[in-house]
């Protein structure tokens, strides 16, 4: 039997990483030019740190004894007017006085170390709650207005209509804007709320439409026949038609939902301290421009890159019946 | 057990003009009568057999199944259904569900059936229509007479009073006719009241109890199939049984 003829993938792999390497040198002198200095080492710092609490004489006195336990010790205080000792715990490497020594109140006795969350990882869980909670809203929302715009009803279907086209036909940024400063301030609405609000009605209008797509795809002869069953308009929408338009949405909604985790940076602007806010405040006291702003869009690659993957999973599971 | 009278149907066309699909039928069927509805493709005998449960609405005269009028104001329009079966072309199965589920859903959520009871009656009908073994399967993953077969039996499981079968072997290949046709000759026997639109003559003759023959909208021809398949009256028929036999 012949051999079933190929041509080689190598040459075109080859092609590929030397256009990557070329890419990547020329990031490399773009940066000589204009004499950056990289600081990557200062990024770490923002997601975890350890903080140091300085701890103080609660009294002013003389101190009795230090006794160590493990790695912290104790330091027993005699005040200066008499009565009961004090005693106050700082690590051993940090300790400032030594047994018999006279301190003033609020003098500094040693510090105690712990693990404190930065601002990065904290930016990015708001990021992450306040795209999934907007997210479920809007499906939520997108879900009903679906099937309001392919209801009967003429009221129901152009309020549907309307609520779409004005959504779809302004911008995410000016959204906000209305929503913070307008409904916001009518409705006395915390900032945060005003956020996963806007976010929530804009990707709910898109849902609505992807909805309304999917229900329209599945054949006339699927509710045809639930119908000829005896099952009720409604019945037929939840047990045959919308089970089978959600699994052909997925990944449209996939899509959707990973544009709204992008989105969600906007809220920035009304001073939601999610990641994008996060990574500017940090620049303002670091100065590590680039190396924060590449490390906040890895971040959002990473999430976006689960989420994706999550939606994958989930359709493959669906696909049992095919 | 069905009873028509004076039905008219009638679609709006492109260009404005109005084709009578339904055109003044009376008919009426008994019970335990199987009757045949042959025609030409565009005759509208589907639209007349889709009439029958309602699923296509139409816009004058009457239609009453087991007593109940299908246009009076206050029937309602799914207890109807329930009682009348249907089986379609292309059989439409739920393929999101398993054979088994295709056939347990309506009879949970319609008769509100227990699930072991559901499930029972529906093992039950998928060894009448010989395919049990492929309850777990999913629709896709059967043939088309397996199809065919399970839609059957998913009529059958809600106990319908009446079967409607919408050409139900024109969608099959050749050799898996056969085994759709033995399932609706064994329901036959046993009684059950039908209609049947079709192209299998041969089934027409050795079951139907009638034969109406249907063009532009209207019974031409209403005859038992011994004296329609041997001295047609009308010349339409005439013409269409020379061209199919």
């Amino acid at each position: 039997m012949p051999a079933k003829r190929r041509s080689p993938q190598w040459p075109w792999q080859g092609l590929l990483v030397l256009i990557l390497i070329g890419l990547a040198a020329g990031l490399w002198f773009a940066t000589q030019r204009i004499h950056y200095e990289w600081r990557w080492s200062r990024v770490p710092q923002y997601f975890l740190y350890h903080d140091e609490a300085s701890q103080t004489a609660p009294v002013a006195g003389v101190v009795l004894a230090i006794n160590p336990s493990g790695a912290d010790s104790r330091i027993e205080l005699q005040p200066e007017g008499g009565g009961q000792p004090v005693a106050v715990t700082v690590e051993t490497d940090t300790l400032k006085v030594k047994p018999g020594d006279a301190v003033a109140e609020d003098q500094d006795l040693g510090a105690v170390r712990s693990w404190k969350i930065g601002p990065l990882t904290w930016g990015l869980w708001v990021t992450i709650w306040i795209s999934f909670v907007s997210g479920l809203i809007g499906m939520v929302i997108g879900l009903i207005t679906g099937l309001c715009r392919l209801s009967p009803n003429p009221t129901l279907r152009g309020l549907a209509i309307l609520y779409i086209e004005l959504i779809r036909g302004t911008p995410l940024l000016v959204q906000i804007f209305i929503f913070y400063f307008f409904i916001g301030t009518v409705l006395n609405l915390d900032r945060t709320v005003a956020g996963i609000g806007a976010l929530a009605l804009f990707v709910g209008a898109y849902v609505a439409e992807i909805i309304r797509a999917g229900i329209q795809s599945i054949p006339r002869g699927q509710s045809e026949a639930a119908r000829s069953l005896g099952m009720s308009a409604t019945e037929t929408m939840i047990y045959i038609v919308l089970p089978q338009a959600f699994k052909r949405v997925l990944p449209p909604l996939a899509g959707q939902f990973i544009s709204l985790i992008k989105d969600s940076s906007l809220v920035s602007v009304i001073a939601i301290t999610d990641l994008t806010k996060s990574g500017r405040e940090i620049i303002t006291s670091s100065f590590a421009t680039f190396e924060i702003w590449f490390t906040v869009a890895l971040l959002y690659l990473v999430v976006t890159s689960i989420l994706s993957q999550v939606l994958f999973w989930l359709e493959r599971r669906f696909a049992r019946s095919d | 057990m069905i009873k028509v009278n004076k039905l008219f149907k009638t679609f709006e066309g492109r260009g404005g003009q109005i084709v009578r699909a339904v055109d003044d039928i009376s008919t009426e069927v008994a019970k335990g009568e199987v009757v045949v509805i042959i025609g030409p493709s565009g005759s509208g005998k589907s639209t007349f057999l889709r009439c029958l449960n309602g699923l296509e609405d139409f816009d004058d005269g009457q239609v009453v199944i087991d007593g109940i009028d299908l246009t009076a104001s206050k029937t309602n329009l799914n207890a109807i259904r329930r009682e009348v079966g249907m089986v379609f072309q292309h059989f439409n199965l739920f393929p999101h569900k398993t054979v088994l589920e295709n056939l347990t859903l309506a009879q949970q959520v319609v008769r509100k059936r227990k699930p072991a009871e559901a499930k029972e009656k529906a093992m039950k009908l998928l060894t009448k229509v010989g395919i049990a073994e492929k309850a777990q399967e999913y629709p896709s993953r059967l043939s088309g007479g397996q199809q065919q077969r399970v839609a059957i039996a998913r009529a059958l499981a809600m106990d319908p009073k009446v079967m409607l079968f919408d050409e139900p072997t024109s969608a099959l290949d050749p050799e898996m006719v056969g085994e759709v046709l033995d399932v609706m000759k064994q329901l036959a026997k046993e009684g059950m009241t039908m209609a049947v639109v079709t192209h299998e003559m041969g089934f027409a003759r050795e079951v139907a109890n009638r034969v109406l023959f249907m063009d532009f909208g209207r019974i031409l021809e209403d005859a038992p199939p011994a004296e329609f398949f041997t001295a047609p009256k009308e010349p339409r028929a005439q013409t269409f049984l020379k061209q199919v036999l």
